[in-house]
């Protein structure tokens, strides 16, 4: 009898030494399987050991890896004005546009200019993370008021110079808050003037062996599909606007090869610099004039990778080699096929995949035919 | 400052006591006492504006200057480097790089509430002291007006009634005592700063902040958070975005200002051993000479 109980002592103080053991091995290693492509530790979102869906214990938005890049949006997506009301006891209601601001951040780093650590598919307004109160357990977080002013002020400073809460804030009736004969309601409904972007620019630069860039402006946009902010990256609001002194739209020597070092790094500089001006673009230059079904193509269908538009086989194969008889509608090249044609391999009319030359039927018709005079099918005409 | 001399010595006797019983905890940790659960503020200089309303909010809870709230938006005040006096315990100044004149910022400076505070170690009375919760301390009502503190002060912080004939005070941030132990409250200047360039909380805390913004912005600071290791350590700490040997805030060692005068103080009377042994080694000399002399007035009156 007193070695049963024995045993059972030894295994119930087994057990309870192994607990923790086992309880840990049946945590839930993946409790967010949305987030298993990122690299985090439970701590890196909730502050107590063992979150619950009752007290998930969460820290206020973790700056983890899948927020760090904001997705790209459209000004459209954006509300125009934005009512910012947190503190209406002693001012009016901020009337914020939106709008205006985000028009001149395409100057800049796009919505990212303020909206930081977004997930890709939705830009979160600021008092989604940033709290009315500091937040004593996260001091590297400011509140929702430090948040604004931070955002509001770091460009309105470079701007103005003048650091005045009325510039924002109109005093509430009654505050005892004195307004200082600046009017801020002028800005609502504005819109940013429609930046046109120069067609063509032509530079004379004190190169010797090249003195003239011709830069087409507007077709480096359309062909590389290019942002502003691509090129124009460190330019911030203050960089045109500043109350006190003249908008410096020049750049210098070295901000220009800047820009166009983000992609011509490693070009020689004939690249740009010629003796003369240069005709802008044509595909026909490239040695390869296009027909009627790649002219409407975006220049991304055929050059996918990266910014720069690398020469392609003008082998037909060499994109379309997916094609065969299946899946191939024969009409898109003007001949529907007739159901006997349809019926053969590619390479039975096309020898050697030779798409570019027009078949010749002789290797199964003996009586000298030609695809002009007999032809396999119907000529559609457009 | 009612004091009459029985009561300063009283005083006296007593704040030797506590600055004795005080200092025990400090020699026990080596250099300073552990300091990283006081309370500090962490300023961000590449944050702030230079608005002002630090000094709005400090003449209104602390000073009460009379100043009108619209002159504390002037800024020709940065024209001149302006120090810290009896009517704005703490000031805004600009300063650049001299490499890159045109990128300026702003600094706010007042009393940094030394983790071992020279005024306080000078202090003949007590009246300074530093508080466990991270302020320095001044009671008034021990002052004795010597000023001692406000030569031993590394930063030039305290300064001095001069225009009262009457009781005048030393003057200097009080790091918002009432409001931070308690109220629960931030100190009026963090709470009014609408970039949030200050950030209130422990020092152990504020130095994780500082150095977690050095690393990920290492663009817009220069490695060094002042106040972590300057002077013994500091309640108040700075962020910046250039070299501090650009501000007015003092290059300084990283021992605590009194550790110096303390040793050899604290050494000359360790135990009150020394003084024993002087005196003593005194008494044998005067004992052993007054023998002489009055076995020699003795034999001299044989004679």
């Amino acid at each position: 009898m007193k070695r049963i109980l024995l045993t059972c002592l030894v295994l119930g103080a087994l057990t309870l030494m192994l607990a923790p053991l086992t309880s840990l091995g049946q945590r839930p290693m993946s409790a967010h399987p949305e987030l298993d492509h990122v690299d985090l530790d439970c701590s890196s979102c909730h502050s107590c050991e063992e979150p619950t869906i009752q007290e998930p214990c969460l820290k206020a938005c973790p700056r983890h890896a899948a927020m760090q890049k904001t997705g790209q949006h459209q000004l459209s997506e954006a509300p125009d004005t934005i009512m910012l009301a947190e503190i209406a006891d002693q001012f009016q209601p901020v009337r914020f546009n939106h709008k205006l601001h985000a028009e001149m951040a395409e100057m800049g780093q796009d919505c990212a200019t303020c909206h930081h650590y977004s997930p890709e598919d939705e830009i979160p307004p600021c008092k989604e993370c940033h709290g009315g109160e500091a937040n004593p357990t996260n001091l590297r977080q400011p509140s929702l008021k430090g948040a604004y002013h931070r955002q509001c002020l770091s460009c309105h400073r470079e701007w103005s110079h003048d650091t005045k809460c009325v510039v924002c804030h109109l005093p509430a009736e009654g505050s005892g808050v004195v307004a200082m004969g600046y009017d801020s309601t002028d800005i609502i409904g504005i819109s940013h003037p429609v930046i046109t972007e120069p067609e063509k620019k032509v530079y004379h630069t004190p190169y010797e062996e090249g003195p003239v860039v011709t830069f087409y402006h507007k077709e480096h946009i359309e062909l590389f599909d290019l942002r502003c902010v691509d090129c124009h990256q460190e330019e911030n609001c203050s960089y045109c606007h500043d109350l006190q002194k003249p908008a410096q739209l020049a750049k210098s020597q070295e901000e220009v090869h800047a820009m166009c070092n983000n992609c011509h790094l490693n070009d020689a500089c004939s690249k740009c610099h010629d003796t003369k001006e240069r005709p802008g673009f044509t595909h026909a230059s490239t040695g390869w004039e296009l027909g009627r079904y790649h002219q409407g193509l975006d220049c991304r269908a055929c050059h996918p990778t990266g910014k720069r538009i690398s020469r392609l086989s003008n082998d037909c194969v060499a994109c379309h080699g997916g094609w065969n008889q299946e899946n191939f509608d024969h009409a898109v090249t003007g001949l529907r096929l007739d159901e006997l044609h349809q019926m053969m391999e590619c390479e039975d009319c096309h020898v050697d995949l030779q798409f570019t030359q027009t078949p010749d039927c002789t290797g199964c018709h003996d009586d000298g035919r030609t695809a002009e005079f007999a032809p396999p099918g119907d000529w559609i005409n457009e | 400052m009612a004091i009459n001399r029985r009561n300063f010595f009283k005083l006296a006797a007593a704040g030797s006591t506590a600055l004795a019983v005080g200092k025990a905890h400090a020699d026990d940790s080596g250099l300073t006492v552990d300091c990283s659960d006081n309370y500090g503020v962490l300023v961000d200089t590449a944050v702030c504006i230079g608005c002002r309303r630090c000094e709005l909010a400090c003449d209104q809870e602390h000073t009460k200057s009379g100043r009108p709230p619209e002159s504390f938006d002037d800024k020709s005040v940065y024209e001149k480097h302006r120090r810290p006096n009896k009517d704005a315990f703490t000031v805004v100044n600009e300063f650049a790089d001299p490499a890159k004149p045109d990128d300026k910022y702003t600094m706010k400076v007042q009393c940094m509430h030394c983790n071992d505070p020279a005024c306080a170690s000078a202090c003949l009375v007590g009246a300074l002291r530093k508080d466990a919760a991270g302020p320095v301390v001044y009671e008034e009502w021990r002052c004795i007006g010597c000023r001692y503190c406000m030569v031993a002060c590394p930063f030039q912080i305290p300064t001095y009634e001069y225009d009262k004939a009457l009781e005048p005070r030393v003057r200097k941030c009080t790091f918002c005592y009432e409001r931070i132990t308690e109220e629960g409250q931030m100190p009026a200047c963090v709470a009014i700063c609408p970039n949030e360039a200050l950030t209130f909380g422990t020092r152990q805390r504020l130095l994780e902040v500082a150095h977690y913004r050095i690393k990920s912005h290492p663009e817009r600071y220069v490695d060094h958070v002042y106040g972590e290791k300057e002077a013994g350590g500091t309640s108040w700490m700075y962020l910046a975005p250039a070299e501090f040997a650009h501000t007015e805030l003092p290059r300084l060692d990283h021992s605590a200002i009194p550790t110096l005068t303390e040793t050899i103080q604290h050494g000359i009377f360790k135990s009150f051993l020394p003084p024993l042994a002087l005196y003593g080694l005194l008494g044998l000399i005067m004992h052993s000479t007054r023998e002489k002399k009055d076995r020699s007035e003795e034999s001299s009156n044989h004679d």
